[in-house]
């Protein structure tokens, strides 16, 4: 047993007065040895920010320490003065956080804030200081780095910026790294990557990492010891290998049976290849360009292919997933078809009718066939109606059910449909969990009784648990009712799961498409087998 | 008695019914509801509030105007006369009605200036005159001026804590019926500060202004408290008569403002294109002339207009009414761009939001869209920008009539009375009364409207209820 670096005694946080008292972290205990990553796993809620915050004693100020003691190398962190704390933040413990975009100050050049950290712990100056800066971002693998020091935030991609936030965490050579989501926002292959630099750091250094995430094959990736956490309580802590070849708490099986996967397609029996159903939906050549305007009448000068050529065939009652990285044009593809966007060319063949040349009149009326679910199950509700009136505002809008009487009892059917309950119609979305919302969301969409389903990233601001909820009921939906999906994601474990064909998009093109088993066990295309690779697997460590 | 409705009356009340109607509808919406229960646990907030109460109060008394019938009538029917009276000025009569000759300083006895007096044997001397209301009950006003003001003062305080105690009891009383408590219970939850709502500040509050009403019940009919102006009027019946003045100017020019702002704001940034950039470049020119230079130029036209059509007009004070509506107008023509371009950034965000897609998605029309999605959004914002213009355009009343731009010369308003101070302050011995009571009144409103407007915007801000 390696001497303890970092240890965390029975602390607890608590927030609110005394009307509403929430313990956001209740009697956490655990350590972190030098050398060693200590993964903090749970879902949102469950108070793993709040500790790794309260460990930096950087809470918000509604929220308070009501009980504990944090040692980092035996000092008593909560017993140092303010001014002392400040050598420690950065000096003795490097934080990463969750957005790169928000933790970078967008008006100082990469440098100047690679410079601050090391002039306030390090005291270096001049050329001293740039070559050390310099030495960093090259550690950090960016290229050029004596060019790019002079740049801001903004030139820098998702994936620099994380690194850069690394090599600000590192600066002065932390003994503790405290990393708080830090691949969350990234791609898989940009995920992959920056793990991998986080490792190799550590080797170097020799630091004690403190990693939280809620991805399970993330935490696999990393971790050395994994701890569970819910409602700000550690349920479970062992080592990577018990962990997860046997979970002893009942909440961390949950959380692996909730898992989206190919194995639990095949567990749940249902077959890999489905027989050819027919087309409902067939888009040929379909193009979406965003005008690029110059000059004083904004002129178009020119024009941004966001989607390029995309031909892709649905089939009735059955799930296409399109899968991607951010920025590929999946997520504009989807509002072309629904025709939320304008397009540059091509034809979108729905039942037989190019909706491409359709005028918008006779296009209203072809909306309730085409539906869709949006990503954010927050942003997806006008937050000033009431549920039963979001639900209904599409019946009215394409004169569904012939009074309200009758368009009430519909709602009530929908609510009880996905899984809710007849009077939550009374309520505002802001009363719902996310993933009440998001059966909300598909609620409202199934009121114009749709035929296509185009399902925009639904379940990726949800919890594993609540996902698992969401897929399950998207499934049997389709059973009962018919549904073809056209679903936009880029976790390639739902596409596993839900699927029946997959396309793979990139830079606005299909790159490869093909039944779900075909693309996913037998890529043939270069990017797809890239993407697949990156993606973190239970079980096979990178 | 034949009751009359100015032009601005109507509007007032307009205006005082549409708030009615909107605190109904909040009280069925929990989303309308919950901001105002967060302003209602304010402790300053709520003190502004009562402060804003009363002037508002007083501003409706003042607004209800009438012609008196005059007491010579004749059988064939009742003669009214010309003047407008309202039932504020019926119920402080003796300061409307106490006209000296001209200038007294406050609680004087005696005029500022000495004059010469014809003595009883027949001789003349330059003396100070007795006032004819001031002081009047008094006979030797050096000797028992003193004694006298501090016992009305006594009284005064005495009545106001009996009306403050009045106050506490009917407040209790009301409490104790809406929440189902005994009434000692309310009333020790109440004093103790227990309750949500900060009862003690607003007792507080409520209970100065009831002392200081007091006070005036007892000392305004026997002086001026406030002195007297040149014409010999009362100068805190002046001050108190321009709080409608300046209460009209900061609600009704909002009114004018709000339907340029709202559907010039939330076309431009639903639709944007062609018709954002034509709303863009029509307010950027409106915002770049100066404000003052279109304000007078708006004036100065209309007072032409005026004198031209001199005797279409049913009396000098409907003439003056019109002259304050048309400065209403002229304010809320200027100052809309503001505000439009709030709203325009805030649609133009909403636009792309979700809920408004899966709208679109469903084929509801545009103007469904933002009657029903985009609207009620952006309400917080024009709440807010409402209460935060509203002291501003009470000075900029002020600052425009001092410039002889703004309400009407024969209109009472804090415009009017700094701008007599001007040649006030010139002469010696330096009459300050006027200047002071226009700007303590003033000041208390404007005051009190930004520690409401502060509470308010605290309350409806997203962005500051996130960083709670």
């Amino acid at each position: 047993m390696k001497p303890s670096l970092l240890e965390v005694d029975d602390l607890a946080v608590q927030f609110g007065g005394q009307s509403a008292l929430v313990r956001a972290v209740d009697g956490l205990s655990f350590a972190v040895a030098a050398g060693e990553t200590v993964v903090l796993v749970g879902e949102s809620g469950s108070g793993k920010s709040m500790a790794a915050l309260a460990i930096m004693r950087l809470l918000p100020t509604t929220a308070r320490i009501t009980s504990g003691a944090v040692r980092l190398d035996g000092d008593d962190l909560f017993k140092l003065p303010e001014y002392r704390m400040r050598d420690v933040r950065g000096a003795a413990i490097g934080m990463i956080f969750q957005e790169p975009q928000s933790s970078l100050n967008p008006v100082m050049s990469i440098g100047a804030q690679l410079g601050e950290t090391l002039v306030r712990h390090l005291g270096l100056k001049g050329a001293a200081l740039r070559a050390r800066i310099v030495e960093m971002l090259e550690a950090v693998g960016i290229s050029d780095a004596a060019q790019r020091i002079a740049q801001y935030p903004h030139q820098f991609s998702g994936g620099m910026k994380q690194r850069v936030m690394i090599a600000m965490a590192l600066a002065a050579d932390p003994r503790l790294l405290i990393a708080d989501e830090p691949t969350t926002a990234l791609d898989v292959t940009i995920q992959a990557q920056v793990l991998e630099l986080i490792k190799a750091e550590q080797k170097r250094r020799g630091m004690g990492i403190l990693f939280i995430t809620h991805d399970l094959a993330v935490a696999y990736q990393i971790a050395d010891r994994v701890l569970v956490m819910r409602q700000g309580r550690l349920v479970e802590s062992g080592t990577r290998e018990a962990f997860y070849s046997n979970p002893q708490h009942a909440y961390s099986r949950q959380l692996f049976d909730a898992l989206p996967s190919w194995e639990k397609r095949l567990r749940e029996g249902r077959g890999p290849s489905p027989e050819a159903a027919e087309p409902l939906l067939q888009v040929r050549d379909l193009a979406i360009e965003f005008p690029i305007r110059r000059g004083l009448f904004k002129r178009v000068v020119g024009a941004l292919r966001a989607v390029d050529g995309v031909s892709l065939v649905i089939e009735k009652g059955r799930t296409l997933a399109v899968v991607g990285e951010s920025g590929c044009g999946k997520t504009t593809m989807g509002k072309g078809i629904l025709r939320l966007m304008s397009l540059a060319g091509g034809t979108v063949e729905f039942d037989g009718v190019n909706l491409a040349s359709l005028d918008v009149a006779t296009m209203r009326r072809y909306r309730a066939q085409l539906q869709v679910v949006f990503q954010d199950p927050v942003a997806s509700m006008n937050p000033r109606m009431l549920v039963g009136d979001i639900i209904k505002e599409g019946m009215l809008a394409q004169n569904i059910g012939a009074s309200t009487v009758a368009r009430d009892r519909r709602v009530a059917e929908l609510l009880e449909q996905v899984g809710l309950e007849r009077n939550h119609a009374e309520r505002y979305p802001h009363e719902f969990s996310g993933g009440q919302r998001q059966r909300i969301c598909i609620a409202r969409a199934l009121a114009v009784e749709p035929r296509l389903l185009v399902c925009d990233e639904p379940t990726s601001a949800l919890d594993v648990s609540v996902q698992a909820q969401i897929l399950a009921l998207l499934r049997d939906l389709q059973e009962r009712l018919g549904l073809s999906y056209l679903f936009v994601t880029h976790n390639i474990g739902v596409v596993a799961y839900i699927a029946h064909h997959v396309a793979v998009m990139q830079n606005g093109r299909i790159v490869e498409q093909g039944t779900v088993d075909a693309v996913l066990h037998r890529p043939r295309h270069d990017y797809t087998r890239q993407l697949l690779a990156a993606v973190p697997l239970i079980g096979h460590p990178a | 008695m034949h009751p009359v409705l100015l032009k601005t009356d109507v509007l007032f009340f307009v205006l005082l019914a549409a708030l009615s109607v909107y605190v109904l509808y909040a009280r069925r919406h929990e989303h309308l509801c919950a901001p105002w229960r967060q302003v209602a646990r304010q402790p300053l907030g709520m003190a502004a509030a009562v402060i804003l109460c009363c002037y508002l109060l007083i501003a409706i008394l003042d607004s209800m105007h009438f012609r008196a019938a005059l007491p010579a009538a004749g059988e064939g029917g009742a003669v009214y006369s010309r003047d407008l009276t309202s039932v504020f000025d019926v119920l402080v009569s003796p300061l409307r009605t106490n006209v000296e000759r001209t200038y007294s300083a406050p609680f004087a006895a005696e005029a500022y200036a000495k004059e010469v007096v014809e003595l009883a044997d027949g001789s003349n001397e330059r003396a100070y005159p007795r006032l004819e209301h001031g002081g009047a009950h008094l006979r030797d006003p050096a000797s028992e001026r003193g004694a006298d003001i501090a016992a009305r003062l006594i009284g005064g305080i005495a009545l106001g804590s009996v009306l403050t105690l009045a106050l506490g009891v009917v407040m209790v009383t009301m409490c104790a019926r809406g929440a189902d408590r005994t009434w000692a219970a309310t009333a020790l939850r109440m004093l103790r500060g227990d309750a949500a709502v900060p009862w003690r500040p607003i007792f507080a509050t409520a209970g100065l202004l009831l002392l200081l009403l007091g006070c005036a019940i007892e000392l305004s009919p026997f002086y001026h408290v406030f002195g007297t102006d040149q014409v010999g009027n009362d100068v805190l019946y002046q001050a108190l008569k321009s709080i409608r003045t300046g209460l009209l100017i900061g609600t009704l020019t909002t009114l004018v403002m709000l339907p340029f702002a709202l559907t010039l704001g939330l076309a431009a940034g639903y639709f944007g294109g062609w018709v954002d950039d034509a709303i863009q470049y029509f307010y950027t020119t409106l915002s770049s002339i100066p404000g003052v230079l279109l304000v007078a130029a708006s004036a100065l036209m209309l007072e032409v207009y005026m004198s031209r059509h001199g005797d279409s007009y049913a009396s000098l004070a409907a003439r003056a009414d019109l002259r304050l509506l048309a400065l209403c107008m002229i304010l809320g023509v200027t100052n809309w761009t503001s505000l439009c371009r709030y709203l325009r950034g805030e649609a133009f965000k909403l636009r792309n939001v979700e809920f408004v897609e899966a709208a679109r998605a469903f084929g509801v029309s545009d103007g469904k869209i933002l009657r029903r999605h985009i609207l009620p959004n952006i309400m917080h914002i024009v709440m807010i920008s409402i209460v935060l213009d509203f002291s501003g355009l009470v000075l900029a009343e002020a600052v425009l009539t001092y410039v002889d731009i703004g309400v009407d010369p024969s209109m009472e308003s804090w415009g009017n009375m700094i701008n007599g101070a001007r040649l006030e302050l010139a002469r010696e011995p330096v009459v300050w009364w006027s200047l002071c009571a226009a700007f303590t009144l003033m000041f208390v409103l404007v005051l009190a409207a930004n520690v409401f407007a502060d509470a308010v915007r605290d309350a409806f801000d997203p962005r500051l209820r996130g960083a709670e």
